[in-house]
């Protein structure tokens, strides 16, 4: 099936925008890994080029699905970063860092047991960032109080965040656009992916019970100082905290049921930011706004465009026939690529704008496997389906194989730098990259297992 | 009136190696007038008496806060003797670590006025006065400019 489509493909080569296009690509993604440069600054400049240069039409950049940006994902991240923004003040986060504390009875394992299932349950339910920023303060004070080395708790907060990140739709950016390019519902992710994340995350705590089980001693005095705190005194807005738990159950109530109901994830996410603002009697909603991480939505827009204009002019399809050419059609095969390719990419890159060019990517292979089927049989066509699950599961679970693979280890190591315990590159490396294997090795035998053995 | 009439002449000051519990020492006991009651701030100066930063009690105050505080609401959870026990941790630490370096100056002189809007502007409650030399000759109290104020209210001549 492939030469006569990799001759088809070849005409691409001919054309002066295919070069320009992905002249820009390799330049942004390169200053991006080099970090010589904001990210969110080279994204923005180089989507600028891709218009100026006429690769894509405005038009195709701003309201294309397939060359543009994806408004799904923009207004997901931004209507959920806009809730936690209303929920921080109310002492919340605190409440429940504190209580999972005193639950561990001031037992130094026991805590960070404890501190990793709240975080990886927290990260499946906000964006991982923001868990460990609510978790690692927390987490430092615990160690002062113990007088414990904190550097354990804090590699453990970010595996954990990043394996727990990896059970939902909304856990972590990677499964939004796949989510949104796919058309994928929240409860697809939740049969899918949130039985594997489970087991990763039992296996997680034995790993840790033998990396750090006999590791972390404290006095019982020093235990006491843990019991003492009242987790009662961190909620400073319990009127506000009602308001913003009944949002949240609406919010997630919508998401089980988007699919139901045929609404986008990103319908239910704007529908609940607005009505907790509305809620929250806000006369200045400047500062909530003004918290939304804008770098990270402008780096999303600037990356959509950059990446459309390389699926424009047929580069990704390009790279897919190869990938095609490589498994032979084997879709087993291909799943185990892009599956071990994914985790060890987005080791290395940022997995967002990685899974920014899988997305398109796995779309043209399926273009190329079923030619005559469009829309969401296309999309969501059986063989298609693991595919899409080891490109979640590689691109997440790949982010704890280093300190620079996700978002959330880059705060931790800040985190922990500040607190005078520097995590060296290598240090990280040393704990995360065999907690990756082992979390891509077990998932990819619930892959074969699940998808290929009992195709269930 | 200019900065120069004003300033308390330089007597002491902390050298950037010096360690927190020195430094906090001097903060204690420096010359302030005629007695030994303390000053807020003193300059950190090399050895050519250029100035290289300030170090206040509140940055004294920062170096036994862990950062970890700034980002979310704990100071309830905090127990008894923590502050002590990182004072103890934060001794040995030196001053060019936890002193503020960009520091807003004043010239000797520089009008009363200016010294005012340095001040205003910048919400700081002392500056250190350069001569053409760059060196640090003095320190600008703002209670040293009310008492200015006052005596323009009340016509009375400098004392």
């Amino acid at each position: 099936m492939t030469l006569e489509t990799v001759t088809k493909a070849e005409v691409f080569f001919l054309n002066l925008p295919f070069w320009i296009a992905t002249a820009i690509f390799i330049a942004a993604y390169a200053l991006i890994v080099s970090e010589k440069i904001h990210k969110t600054v080279v994204a923005l400049f180089a989507a600028g080029l891709m218009l100026v240069l006429k690769v894509l039409e405005q038009n195709e950049a701003f309201h294309v699905e397939e060359f543009g940006v994806d408004w799904n994902v923009i207004i997901l991240l931004i209507s959920m970063m806009v809730i936690i923004n209303l929920m921080r003040p109310t002492g919340v986060f605190e409440y429940i860092a504190i209580k999972s504390a005193k639950l561990g009875k001031g037992k130094p394992f026991r805590i960070m047991v404890i501190f990793a299932i709240v975080t990886a349950v927290l990260s499946a339910l906000l964006d991982n960032v923001t868990t460990v920023l609510l978790i690692t303060p927390v987490t430092l004070l615990i160690a002062d109080a113990l007088d414990v080395d904190p550097v354990p708790y804090l590699l453990s907060c970010a595996f954990a965040s990043n394996i727990g990140g990896t059970a939902t739709l909304i856990g972590d950016p990677p499964n939004i656009m796949i989510a949104s390019k796919a058309q994928l519902s929240f409860m697809d992710f939740i049969y899918n992916l949130t039985p594997i994340v489970i087991v990763l995350m039992v296996t997680y705590i034995v790993i840790i019970k033998l990396i750090w089980g006999k590791k972390l001693l404290t006095r019982d005095e020093l235990k006491q100082r843990i019991m003492n705190m009242n987790e009662k005194e961190a909620i400073k807005d319990p009127v506000m905290l009602t308001k913003s738990i009944v949002v949240l159950g609406i919010v997630l109530t919508g998401f089980i049921f988007h699919g139901m109901l045929h609404f986008q994830p990103a319908t239910v996410a704007l529908f609940g930011a607005g009505l907790l603002l509305l809620l929250s009697r806000t006369h200045e909603p400047h500062h909530v706004l003004a918290e939304v991480e804008w770098p990270t939505i402008f780096f999303f827009m600037g990356l959509f465009i950059i990446v459309g204009g390389v699926v424009k002019v047929g580069l990704i399809k390009w790279m897919s026939l190869q990938i095609l050419d490589l498994t032979q059609g084997n879709m087993f095969a291909t799943s185990m690529v892009v599956m071990w390719f994914s985790a060890f990419a987005s080791a290395i890159v940022d997995n967002i704008p990685y899974v920014a060019t899988m997305n398109p990517l796995i779309v043209d292979m399926a273009r190329q496997l079923w030619p005559d089927l469009s829309g969401v049989q296309l999309l969501q066509h059986p063989d298609l389906m693991p595919l899409w699950w080891s490109l979640a599961l590689g691109a997440c679970l790949g982010g704890n194989g280093s300190a620079i693979g996700a978002s959330a280890n880059v705060i931790v190591v800040g985190m922990s730098e500040k607190a005078g315990r520097r995590i060296s590159f290598f240090k990280f490396m040393a704990y995360g990259m065999p907690i990756m294997i082992i979390t891509v090795m077990i998932s990819s035998v619930y892959i074969w297992l699940r998808y290929y053995v009992l195709g269930i | 009136m200019r900065a120069i009439n004003l300033m308390v002449p330089l007597v002491e000051y902390l050298n950037p190696g010096n360690t927190i519990k020195e430094a906090a020492n001097l903060l204690r006991t420096a010359r302030r007038d005629e007695e030994r009651i303390g000053v807020k701030a003193l300059p950190v100066l090399d050895e050519n008496k250029e100035l290289l930063g300030i170090l206040s009690i509140g940055d004294i105050l920062k170096s036994v806060y862990p950062p970890y505080m700034y980002l979310m609401e704990l100071g309830e959870f905090a127990w008894d003797g923590m502050v002590e026990v990182l004072a103890k941790k934060a001794a040995d630490k030196k001053v060019k670590e936890l002193m503020t370096t960009e520091v807003i100056t004043v010239r000797e002189d520089s009008t009363l006025m200016e010294c005012v809007d340095h001040m205003l502007k910048n919400n700081v409650k002392r500056v250190p006065v350069l001569n053409n030399e760059n060196s640090v000759t003095g320190m600008l109290y703002e209670k040293d400019i009310f008492y200015e104020i006052t005596r323009a209210m009340f016509n009375m001549e400098k004392p």
